[in-house]
């Protein structure tokens, strides 16, 4: 009893979770406002009429969807407040890397001839191409940098076993790929379908592990 | 690896989240160890004996008690 006493005396302050309704519909909002941009775009480019850069739409989105965000942290700030500084900033590494994904995606998108473009080997723009370069090595590096500071052990298992799931997403067709295609038994290797399978089964397995 | 947390949880009336709060890591974590599909790493089994005042091996057993002591 004396044990169960001394754990109360340090038992923080509970605060109130508020509604996640509202963060998941600032998301499909800022999703949507971003197709309403590239939906501009298309029509505009099928009657003629000059378009915006590509970056436009999902840039204005973002912010538009980061200043709702930010509204809805000053409204709920005492129940952040409560978070530790590992949580806090573990979420600001995967709203950063959702943010970039989301601009990378719909410029890529953008840029080419509908959703089927975003994987697809379609001319690009040397603008767009360096941008979305600098984007994702920076981008990520931030991001990255920032996750693995503050993941907890429980996630760097699953992170680590979908990493590796992912590796061999790679290692075991790419090379039987690349040997069939040299006896012409198939067409040329496509990296980028070996990155998205690659991607697939990291992700996956790492779900798989975190929330099973 | 079996272990004794969802006891110590409930005896404290604590929920899963209140305890990967006060751990400091997510309520999957908790509910993982719960289950036994996590085994934890040493820096949060000290973590977990020093939030519960006990001794890692009250907490956790891995079920070959008695058969390490060399005799």
């Amino acid at each position: 009893m004396a044990m169960k006493d001394k754990m109360m005396d340090i038992e923080p302050q509970k605060r109130r979770a508020p509604s996640m309704v509202w963060p998941i519909a600032i998301g499909l909002g800022t999703a949507m406002l971003a197709g309403g941009f590239a939906g501009y775009n298309q029509a505009a480019a099928e009657n003629g009429d000059a378009v915006l850069a590509p970056w436009i739409g999902p840039v204005v989105a973002i912010l538009i969807g980061g200043l709702a965000l930010a509204y809805f942290v000053r409204r709920h700030a005492d129940w952040f407040r409560s978070w530790s500084p590992r949580k806090r900033l573990y979420w600001v590494s995967l709203t950063l890397s959702c943010a970039l994904g989301f601009v990378a995606a719909m410029v890529m998108q953008s840029g080419t001839n509908g959703p089927e473009g975003l994987f697809s080997n379609a001319a690009m723009t040397p603008t767009a191409a360096i941008g979305l370069s600098a984007m994702w090595v920076v981008g990520l590096t931030i991001a990255l940098v920032l996750y693995h500071r503050t993941v907890d052990d429980h996630e760097r298992q699953a992170y680590h076993l979908g990493g590796l799931a992912g590796f061999y997403a790679f290692v075991f067709p790419c090379p039987v790929w690349w040997v069939l295609w040299r006896a012409d038994m198939a067409p040329p290797v496509d990296a980028m379908m070996l990155f998205a399978l690659s991607l697939t089964v990291n992700a996956a397995v790492y779900f798989w592990f975190k929330f099973r | 690896m079996n272990n004794q947390l969802k006891v110590l949880r409930a005896i404290r009336n604590w929920s899963q989240a209140e305890l990967a709060d006060r751990l400091d890591v997510s309520r999957q974590a908790v509910n993982a160890i719960e289950t036994g599909k996590y085994d934890p790493s040493l820096p949060l089994a000290f973590k977990l004996a020093r939030l519960f005042a006990m001794p890692i091996e009250e907490i956790f057993d891995d079920g070959h008690e008695g058969q390490d002591d060399g005799h």
